[in-house]
């Protein structure tokens, strides 16, 4: 595996009490593949981004968990334990590309940045010759003039090419991109997403895709994890996911989207919408048993109590999900 | 019938921009009506003038068969029939106020005593599934969700016979989203009102609308009946549009 990340747990401190965003969550990541990180809001997703890059708030604190990347451990629970990797081996795209450029500088400047972190001592001129072929390779029209305008002379779905193209430049083991097309419109958000995987194809490395959308997930990742209140519930290749779920939450979040093919009723009565019912856990307080249990429509007894480990579905190795059901099987 | 909002020849500009070019169409009393389109494309600015916080360059907007007037007298007049919820709903309900004052601030509108809006907002409410409770909170104490559902109540208490939403469900998780578009859809066959629908999702509007209109660089490419439209989509900017929506694949 390129990436793992073992045991992670976040914990934010409020002023009386403590929240626990993520308990005990285990990712892996091949060479070359896109992992589907995927949960409610709420659910701790971008707090796994944020504990990798080493950007978590004052306020939160790492409890247990280890990395490993490219090779080396990284003890997560250490301040500034990946620093290193920032801009060498781990590189970022976040929901608003405005927020990650600096509206001072040009996307010329920001892009050799890059370049001067990773190869230091380089020539400038080689510097910007590679940054141009880099906004060419994310289709960016006009490289030559990009290189010299400000972000905000640019539309929502240049400016997350411009920062596609600086994590083309750093040459990472890991890519982060955390909802990196919930800004921008359907059409635009198919072409980025391409850009990702070719930018994945181009370099070889491992990409975390945080999102929402399970039509992104089955459309572009390998392998999925379902996240829940801080807890995975199930993992494995999306392909055996979306075929058995293992875990009622991820058959009924799959039940929960809207196909584009849907056809509507004449009668208006039969147009719903699947929800599902209840609200998430109070994340001060976390109930015993299953995590899921007060909204689980399968849930027995046991549930209440149990909190249950993680079981095999089917005969695949590499897929599994917590829940107590599976546990007779 | 009447319709409840028609539109003829809407033209407007912004300096080099076209918002609106040549927009005509019509949405029929107590139907769903979807605008879809980009961001850019005139969703939005669509919407700001048939709430009449929009000037026309050129072209007409009549709401229930009267021509739009921007006096003040008419805008107060207006509310009564018509009711926006605003794409953020957190930003349309003041800070500073309990979301009881909020409320409250109808009974001054309708004219009618306190006691009465309050206790037609306690159907509402428990319609919306909020708890009594919220009653006491600020905006910023209530989560996306709820926001979103007290901007509802707020615009339903009025007792529109039009409703228009613009991104009713941006921002949403599915599974709340799928709740609020059933409520959505509940209230509109129960109180026969007209709900006008601005999103860029076109899943939810194949689904809830009857009639449809796709809109482009201020143009409507694309107008009429959704079935047909979702089925054999005339314009080429619709497929592209339709052919772009990740869709659940499955093998």
């Amino acid at each position: 595996m390129a990436i793992s990340v073992r045991n992670l747990s976040v914990d934010y401190n409020l002023s009386h009490v403590t929240a626990h965003a993520l308990r005990d969550i285990s990712l892996e990541i091949g060479k070359g593949e896109i992992l589907g990180l995927v949960g409610e809001s709420g659910s701790g997703k971008s707090t796994v981004a944020f504990a990798l890059m080493g950007l978590l708030a004052n306020n939160a604190k790492v409890t247990s968990g280890t990395a490993t990347i490219g090779g080396r451990s990284y003890d997560l629970t250490r301040r500034d334990a990946t620093a290193p990797l920032r801009g060498r081996g781990m590189a970022m795209i976040f929901q608003d590309p405005m927020l990650s450029l600096n509206p001072v500088f040009t996307v010329g400047t920001q892009l050799c940045e890059v370049l001067r972190r990773r190869l230091p001592g380089g020539d400038r001129k080689a510097h910007v010759a590679m940054a141009e072929e880099a906004l060419a390779k994310v289709k960016l029209s006009d490289p030559k003039r990009r290189m010299g305008q400000y972000p905000h002379e640019l539309s929502g779905g240049m400016r997350q090419r411009v920062v596609i193209a600086m994590a083309l430049l750093s040459e990472p083991v890991l890519l982060i991109a955390d909802e990196p097309t919930t800004a921008l419109d359907v059409t635009v958000e198919a072409q980025i997403m391409r850009e990702i995987v070719s930018l994945r194809d181009r370099i070889g490395c491992a990409v975390l895709l945080i999102t929402h959308s399970l039509g992104l997930v089955t459309e572009y990742c390998d392998r999925i994890s379902v996240l829940y209140a801080g807890e995975r519930l199930e993992h494995g290749t999306v392909k055996q996911v979306q075929q058995q779920p293992g875990h009622p939450y991820t058959r009924m979040l799959f039940d929960c989207e809207v196909a584009i093919d849907r056809q509507r009723a004449v009668n208006v009565t039969e147009n719903r919408f699947t929800v599902i019912p209840g609200e998430l856990p109070d994340p001060f307080r976390r109930p015993s048993g299953c995590i899921f249990n007060g909204r689980c429509d399968v849930s027995f007894d046991a549930c209440a109590t149990t909190v249950p480990d993680e079981f095999a579905v089917g005969d695949a190795a590499d897929h599994g999900a917590r829940c107590l059901l599976l546990a007779g099987s | 019938m009447m319709d409840a909002i028609s539109i003829s020849k809407a033209r407007l500009r912004f300096g080099q921009t076209i918002a609106l070019d040549d927009v005509s169409l019509a949405i029929p009393q107590g139907t769903c009506f979807g605008i879809v389109g980009e961001s850019g494309s005139g969703k939005t600015t669509l919407m700001r003038a048939i709430l009449g916080l929009q000037k026309l360059d050129q072209g007409d907007v009549c709401i229930l068969g009267m021509p739009l007037s921007h006096s003040r007298a008419a805008l107060k007049k207006r509310a009564r029939v018509l009711q926006p919820i605003f794409q953020d709903p957190a930003a349309s309900l003041s800070p500073r106020s309990r979301i009881r004052t909020l409320m409250g601030e109808v009974a001054t509108v309708l004219n009618e005593p306190l006691a009465v809006t309050y206790e037609r907002l306690g159907v509402i409410l428990n319609r919306l599934g909020l708890p009594k409770g919220i009653l006491d909170k600020y905006p910023h104490e209530i989560s996306g969700g709820q926001a979103r559902r007290v901007a509802i109540a707020r615009a339903l208490l009025m007792k529109p016979s039009i409703l228009i939403a613009d991104e009713p469900t941006a921002g949403l998780d599915v599974s709340v989203q799928g709740d609020l578009l059933n409520l959505l859809q509940d209230i509109r066959q129960l109180e026969n009102m007209t709900l006008v629908v601005i999103s860029h999702n076109l899943a939810v509007v194949r689904l809830i609308a009857e009639n449809a209109v796709v809109m482009r660089a201020g143009k409507a490419v694309e107008s009429g009946d959704v079935a047909s439209m979702f089925q054999s989509p005339r314009d080429a900017y619709t497929r592209e549009l339709l052919s772009a929506w990740p869709r659940l694949r499955v093998e």
